[in-house]
């Protein structure tokens, strides 16, 4: 006991030990930030993989780590679709995910935003043109947010949550 | 002095009338054989105490357009000086169908299932021949790899239904999870039959994320395909990227500079590092001791920005390039290295004593998931999941690649092949990890770090290369096409071994369990699928 608490005294708060986002290549629209109103001081994510290198979940599940502790802003991970708020998805969608993809998105309750996670879901990627891979999530489900790079860092992921969340300027109130 | 070769001669003497012909490929030596006599040969060589191969690779290449045949290959490692032994057989004509070495070895059983699905042919034998990386909406007769199928015409979509292994019985019951996880984790299909809380049966259904990774390479130039193997599986970009500028370097008959052989090291290290780190938080996580995972997650992300910070990329990634290196680190720069790494190891000391204090952490792990030797050896189990069951095995040190001639890694080994075995592992080549990139920092020699083409590749040309990622053994094989391009790249990530191997390690342990199991695997879904 003695140990731990002398352990977590020493580390100290390490929330908010990162560097600061770079200026993303693609504003999230006046449209997608009206759509996420309701949710504003709760934001529930369901992440859908269709394909993803899995770089792009590993920076999602950074966000819960402590230093970034995405938590404190509301935002939590739903284990079901019909909890969600905001679907992710990462990676192009392949030939097989396409139809679970589809279900998903059915069985997310409206009002839902959809977020496209890193190059791949935005446009496929490197893995553009292959007979395994159906396209974007675009071609498929309707999207409102786009979050580039290959992968986005986890900087850059919370900076469009915050966005979302429509509050930039009290985050650690 | 060199086991491959007394192997050879041994084998020669068992079989004189199957063998062909002998050769090698780049020290590698090969034998040639008629396909009827390839299941009697494995056999031998799985078998016979004197030689005791564990199938690594088995693939298949389409030489059809110049040669009109197919061509099967073999890779062993054998045993006692974990030597390679090649053997490789031909279909030729309208031949379709190969005798399956399945029924002696289990390791074969999904390499055959996969060269069925992607190329068409038949392992004649195999005692299970359902649909493998080719999900039954795929249409009758698409074979991808065939070299008449467009890598660009997206496959249509039929009805069909995958048959699940059942088990009947009073009570018994299914459980189907996926292909999408609760949490934050990549897609698949596993399927649990139960009797009340124990598991019977898990079978695993993958290959959602199939993305025709392999026929995407071979539209691409030996040299810059290097990007598309960081992304095979992205938490192993320097691992497959190494793994791939190897076999190419092979190839175009490059020698790499000291300087980027020991920055391979350390980079590759680098990646262990953070991963094994995270991967030890999130054991923790699944038996709910938040505290270890919390700190865990604080040290892996200062890691990745460490990382960040180095090469622009948190999962160094465009660092590793045909030739060398695409990038150097400063004096200043290692030395912030070798700081930061002190301070984590005494840090990560810290924790590990906080969680061997913990007998409710302990307990849990403690016999659970157990994967005995027999089985791991049996699949062929290599790397952490390997070495857990006590594998004896580390690319590291039995074919040391990159600089690890020069600072002899130690090889952690432990017996029991339980979620805590497969832990310790990890914690100790954390540990290992620091003190090779200290030493190789250490020693770190001055000069280029990169170098040009030798020679231009003849088509048909192929080598095989091996880097111990984190997970384990990664392996590639790259033959060259036409004009500098790729004819033939067979990508072999841990995972595709380790999958059906979990299958083992689930049997007679409780549903809630199988996520800690599945944990302390830790498996590549990306690197799988391909």
């Amino acid at each position: 006991m003695f140990r731990i608490i002398k352990k977590s005294l020493s580390t100290g708060v390490v929330t908010g030990q990162y560097p600061a986002a770079k200026a993303l290549s693609e504003p999230v629209s006046r449209e997608a930030i009206e759509k996420a109103k309701p949710f504003r001081r709760s934001l529930t994510i369901r992440e859908v993989d269709t394909g993803s290198c899995n770089a792009c979940e590993m920076e999602m599940n950074a966000l819960a780590n402590p230093v970034y502790d995405v938590e404190r802003f509301g935002v939590h991970i739903a284990a079901s679709p019909r909890h969600t708020d905001a679907l992710v998805v990462t990676g192009p969608v392949t030939v097989n995910m396409e139809r679970a993809l589809k279900d998903v998105y059915k069985q997310t309750p409206d009002p839902k935003l959809v977020i496209a996670l890193g190059d791949c879901a935005i446009n496929c990627g490197m893995f553009k043109g292959s007979y395994a891979v159906t396209g974007p999530v675009e071609r498929h489900i309707p999207v409102d947010v786009r979050i580039a790079g290959c992968p986005p860092r986890p900087a850059e992921i919370l900076a469009v949550l915050e966005t979302l969340r429509g509050a930039p300027a009290d985050r650690d109130k | 002095m060199n086991g491959g070769l007394e192997a050879v001669g041994q084998i020669r003497g068992a079989f004189a009338r199957a063998i062909a012909d002998v050769g090698s490929v780049h020290g590698v030596p090969m034998l040639r054989l008629r396909k009827q006599d390839v299941p009697a040969v494995a056999h031998y060589i799985h078998t016979d105490p004197h030689v005791r191969g564990s199938l690594s690779l088995l693939w298949a290449v389409d030489h059809r357009p110049r040669e009109g045949r197919y061509e099967l290959c073999y890779l062993f490692t054998l045993a006692a000086r974990k030597e390679w032994l090649l053997l490789a057989t031909d279909l030729h004509g309208d031949e379709r169908e190969f005798p399956s070495i399945t029924p002696h070895l289990h390791a074969a059983k999904w390499y055959e299932r996969e060269i069925r699905d992607l190329f068409g042919l038949i392992p004649v034998g195999h005692p299970d021949m359902r649909r493998l990386v080719r999900h039954e909406h795929w249409p009758k007769g698409s074979h991808p790899l065939k070299k008449e199928c467009a890598w660009d015409q997206v496959l249509e979509r039929v009805q069909g239904e995958y048959a699940f292994r059942k088990i009947h019985g009073e009570g018994v019951f299914e459980i189907p999870v996926g292909p999408i996880h609760a949490g934050i984790i990549e897609p698949g299909h596993f399927r649990f039959s139960v009797a009340g809380e124990p598991i019977l049966q898990l079978e695993v259904r993958h290959f959602w994320k199939h993305r025709g990774v392999e026929k995407l390479f071979e539209q691409q130039r030996l040299t810059e395909a290097v990007p598309l193997a960081e992304r095979v599986s992205g938490d192993t970009s320097v691992g497959h990227s190494l793994a791939y500028c190897q076999a190419v370097e092979t190839l175009l008959g490059m020698t790499v500079p000291p300087r980027a052989r020991y920055l391979r090291s350390i980079f590759l290290e680098l990646e262990r590092l953070h991963n094994h780190i995270g991967d030890v938080g999130a054991i923790c996580n699944d038996t709910a001791y938040a505290l270890a995972h919390a700190h865990c997650g604080r040290m892996k992300e200062q890691l990745m920005q460490l990382n960040d910070r180095l090469t622009g990329s948190r999962f160094l990634r465009g660092v590793n390039t045909v030739g060398g290196m695409a990038m150097d680190l400063s004096g200043t720069q290692l030395s912030q290295v070798d700081a930061e790494l002190q301070a984590i190891e005494q840090e990560f000391s810290g924790i590990e004593k906080i969680l061997f204090a913990n007998a409710s952490l302990t307990e849990r792990l403690e016999s659970t998931g157990v994967l005995s030797e027999h089985i791991a050896w049996d699949h062929a189990v290599m790397g952490v999941v390997g070495r857990a069951s006590g594998i004896d095995r580390d690319l590291r040190r039995d074919r040391p690649f990159a600089a690890y001639h020069e600072c002899q890694p130690k090889v952690a080994v432990y017996r029991y092949g339980d979620v805590r075995a497969r832990m310790r592992v990890r914690l100790d080549e954390v540990h290992e990890s620091i003190r090779l990139i200290h030493t190789c920092c250490r020693q770190l020699p001055m000069g280029p770090v990169s170098t040009g083409p030798v020679e231009a590749p003849t088509p048909g040309q192929w080598a095989v290369s091996a880097v111990e990622g984190w997970r384990g053994e990664i392996l590639y094989v790259v033959m060259a096409g036409a004009e500098g391009r790729i004819h033939r790249c067979k990508i072999r990530d841990p995972s595709f071994v380790h999958w059906p191997a979990i299958q083992w390690a689930a049997l007679g342990n409780i549903v809630p369990d199988f996520p800690l199991i599945n944990k302390s695997f830790n498996l590549s879904y990306a690197g799988n699928d391909l």
